[in-house]
């Protein structure tokens, strides 16, 4: 699989959405390279993935759209100063690549492949871009947390997967609630897709909270419910997260960025 | 090439709009089974061609807000199946790609569109996640020329877009067109769609459907959307379903449904040069008439210019 991988790979260090797609980087290669962290591939088959996740950035990292949004665009309530990881160059950060990318710069960080300055720095934009970017209450919602006056309401996997970024980060009032809010949601919830998102997320948690202890058994419980049943199980994403679920309750999680 | 840059776009463009448009503006009260028959009816109307032919249904699906009508009600996306199925239809999916929501089975589920489907056997598609086929774009609004788009799509004889009847808090509203906004797909330009908005949403939305023919609209406007749509508005209750056979029109006469001025909305405007239809004078009302008053839907202020005076809807 690495090495599949690794021939996909832009010349750039990215990886394009899908095969035959343009050779823009995208959201993907924050992806492939916890996959081939995961896998143990060779340092330098990543060095130049690394690079390419330091220097992209949301659209809103330029001072010319900073302004814009700060001057003209009143409409959405965010501070565009702290930016992250759009899904295609040349466009605004988003909570799940912004999430994904810090899963990888951390993880590249924890086990010694690159601890610059610069993969700090860029941990750091991104985390306090998705601190920013929280909804009123906690959670995530796609983008921002507020717009039009509207408070917009969370979704799991977006707030799943920004909480796997934000490990580590307990002491922020928002990061707790946001846990609390996923605990929460999750009973009952009849998607596979998101129940995966959450329980990889509360097996992150499970040591240091209580409370996603006690959610991850029964998130869990619904899931392989739902998997037996077959119920929403109908595309190759949904099964792959699954799995990383199931592995993720047995202590091999995919996402873990704690050192 | 210095020419055709200060030439309209449109001009450029092959002229795909008929002689002439039908319109079909149903009366109902609320959401039935019962709507089956009535669209069976109104759609023998039309004189449509289905036999042996695959029929794409593309409801609005953003997300599930509970007590919050932002979704084609799922009743009304199985009355339309089950009226194409007896029209002849070889096949009838029922596909989207939601925007912002990247679970779409979460939605489909908790909206009660999954229940509805499998209680009509119907097949749904996530056009997120469908093969993608790189597509030449048959406009040049944003400058892209071409689209990847979803192969479920590409490959259906006849597309009926059935968006809910809103307003839209960067396009004013959206109707039959903006929702197909929703066949592009989230894996390659994200979730919302963003690559593309940031193109322009009035431009993208000219891009899609002239690259992708839209043969027919089902407007759901029983309970509609005003004030700051698409998800956060309140409700309407319009008790009117818009059929047509051209997505320029069908729009048109959803706009002036909600007391808004079509003319004014750059891509419906920008539309009726090359797609479809806006005059009055091409298009033929084969049911009802529009209503002589029509007290016009709230909008945000920026859209204020939008509403047309009580008395003048037509």
């Amino acid at each position: 699989m690495a090495r599949t991988l690794q021939g996909l790979q832009n010349k750039d260090g990215s990886w394009r959405a899908f095969e035959g797609d343009e050779p823009d980087g995208s959201w993907v290669t924050a992806l492939a390279v916890i996959a081939l962290l995961a896998t143990g591939s060779e340092v330098s088959s990543l060095s130049r993935a690394i690079c390419w996740l330091v220097g992209a950035r949301g659209r809103e990292a330029s001072w010319f759209c900073r302004w814009r949004f700060q001057a003209a665009d009143k409409s959405v309530r965010f501070d565009p100063a702290k930016y992250g990881w759009s899904w295609v160059p040349g466009t605004t950060s988003w909570v799940i690549p912004t999430a994904f990318s810090v899963i990888a710069l951390r993880q590249v960080r924890n086990l010694g492949i690159n601890r610059t300055a610069a993969v700090t720095e860029r941990i750091e934009q991104g985390v306090s871009m998705l601190l920013d970017r929280m909804c009123p209450g906690g959670g995530w919602n796609a983008g921002n947390g507020m717009a039009f006056g509207v408070r917009y309401s969370a979704y799991i996997d977006a707030t799943a997967i920004a909480l796997l970024a934000l490990a580590g980060h307990e002491t922020e009032s928002g990061v707790r609630d946001s846990l609390t809010w996923l605990v929460n949601r999750l009973p009952g919830c009849p998607s596979p897709y998101s129940l995966a998102w959450g329980i990889l997320a509360l097996a992150a948690y499970r040591n240091i909270s209580n409370e996603a202890s006690n959610a991850l058994a029964c998130a869990t419980n619904q899931l392989t419910s739902l998997i037996d049943r077959g119920v929403g199980m109908g595309d190759v994403c949904t099964v792959a997260v699954c799995a990383l679920a199931l592995d993720a309750v047995e202590g091999d999680n995919v996402f873990e960025v704690r050192s | 090439m210095a020419t055709s840059k200060l030439l309209p776009e449109e001009m450029l463009l092959r002229d795909r709009r008929q002689a002439r448009s039908q319109v079909a503006i149903l009366s109902a009260a609320d959401y039935s089974e019962g709507l089956a028959d009535s669209f069976t009816r109104v759609l023998s109307m039309f004189g449509l061609s289905l036999r042996h032919k695959s029929v794409l249904l593309k409801p609005n699906l953003v997300e599930y807000i509970a007590g919050v009508e932002v979704n084609t009600n799922p009743l009304l996306v199985t009355a339309a199946a089950e009226a194409f199925r007896k029209l002849g239809a070889r096949s009838v999916v029922v596909a989207e790609g939601p925007g912002h929501q990247r679970d779409t089975y979460l939605v489909l589920a908790e909206s009660g569109l999954d229940a509805q489907l499998r209680g009509h056997k119907l097949t749904f598609v996530d056009l997120n996640r469908d093969e993608l086929i790189k597509v030449p774009t048959r406009a040049n609004y944003t400058g892209l020329d071409h689209l990847w788009l979803p192969r479920t799509v590409l490959e259906s004889d006849f597309v009926v877009s059935i968006p809910k009847i809103k307003t839209h808090h960067w396009a004013g509203v959206t109707l039959s067109m903006k929702n197909m906004f929703g066949i592009v797909p989230g894996t390659k330009y994200g979730w919302p769609k963003n690559f593309l908005h940031w193109k322009g949403i009035h431009r993208s939305i000219l891009d899609i459907c002239a690259t992708v023919p839209v043969h027919f609209v089902i407007a759901d406007g029983v309970i509609a959307m005003e004030g700051n749509g698409p998800l956060h508005g309140t409700h309407r209750s319009l008790g009117k379903i818009v059929l047509a056979n051209d997505p320029v029109a069908a729009d048109f006469v959803c706009a002036q449904l909600m007391g808004l001025n079509p003319n004014l909305v750059w891509h419906l405007d920008r539309a009726t040069k090359f797609l479809g239809n806006g005059s009055p004078g091409r298009i033929d009302m084969i049911t009802e008439q529009l209503p002589q008053q029509i007290a016009p839907f709230n909008v945000l202020p920026e859209f204020a210019h939008l509403r047309l005076r009580p008395q003048t809807s037509r």
